[in-house]
């Protein structure tokens, strides 16, 4: 006999913003979401070490996000002060 | 409740009959955002649960930025195994310059029409202004994924 057991639909998480897009810190929360999921029934001290790893990954994602999008900003500002946009290059290096 | 998560019990009968190809160079899958209350499309309410068996227009958020009508294309996972469950993954799905309220989700096969494969409650109303709505599905594992058979 086949018996299919059971079919599950497992849960998103939704993230939004307002007048823009992800902030850095969203962008690391979901990065941590899928570099590592703890359990509700993992036994308390394996679950409170875990969530104090996901923590250190959630801040150091945050630091390289910050990081790559000042990069990013600064590399898209050369180029813009280069085509002779100067005043559009100096807003965009304010962000 | 008006949207309620569940695998589609079509779906279920519709893998029995191989309606439905989760390989990526397999059917197209979309997910498509529904309102409760007046958030949707002249004000209509979706109801979406097991009974579903197809994309409906009722209920569906309106147009905005980067989301129009039927959602947008999910991009597939592989299907595999972990254990004695089978499972498949989206990855995540970004809607950019949108102003969107949202109470869940369908997702369905565009290929194969519009049949319904799933329904996502997000519990409460989430809402973007002149921003990003971000769908992010969960681990890829036994446990988690998306959608699983046991």
């Amino acid at each position: 006999m086949f018996d299919l057991g059971s079919g599950n639909v497992g849960s998103v998480n939704i993230m939004t913003s307002d007048n823009g897009g992800l902030s850095n810190d969203q962008i690391a929360e979901m990065a941590a979401n899928k570099i590592m999921y703890i359990s509700d029934e993992a036994p308390e001290p394996i679950r409170l070490q875990a969530e104090a790893f996901k923590d250190r990954v959630r801040n150091l994602v945050q630091y390289y996000v910050e990081l790559a999008r000042r990069e990013e900003r600064a590399t898209i500002c050369a180029k813009i002060r280069e085509a002779g946009q100067h005043q559009l290059a100096d807003a965009i290096g304010r962000l | 409740m008006a949207i309620a998560q569940a695998m589609c019990t079509a779906f279920k009968q519709e893998l029995m009959l191989g309606t439905h190809n989760f390989a990526t160079n397999g059917n197209a899958f979309k997910l498509a955002l529904y309102a409760e209350g007046g958030g949707g499309k002249s004000s209509t309410t979706a109801t979406l649960g097991a009974a579903t068996t197809a994309y409906t227009t009722t209920g569906e958020v309106a147009n905005s930025g980067s989301y129009t009508a039927g959602g947008g294309t999910l991009t597939k996972v592989a299907p595999t195994t972990s254990g004695t469950t089978a499972l498949t993954d989206f990855a995540d799905l970004s809607f950019t310059t949108a102003t969107i309220t949202a109470m869940g989700a369908l997702i369905y096969n565009d290929t194969n029409s519009d049949k319904a494969v799933a329904v996502l409650d997000f519990s409460s109303n989430k809402t973007s202004t002149s921003g990003t709505f971000t769908i992010q599905f969960p681990t890829a594992d036994a446990s988690n994924a998306i959608i699983r058979i046991a």
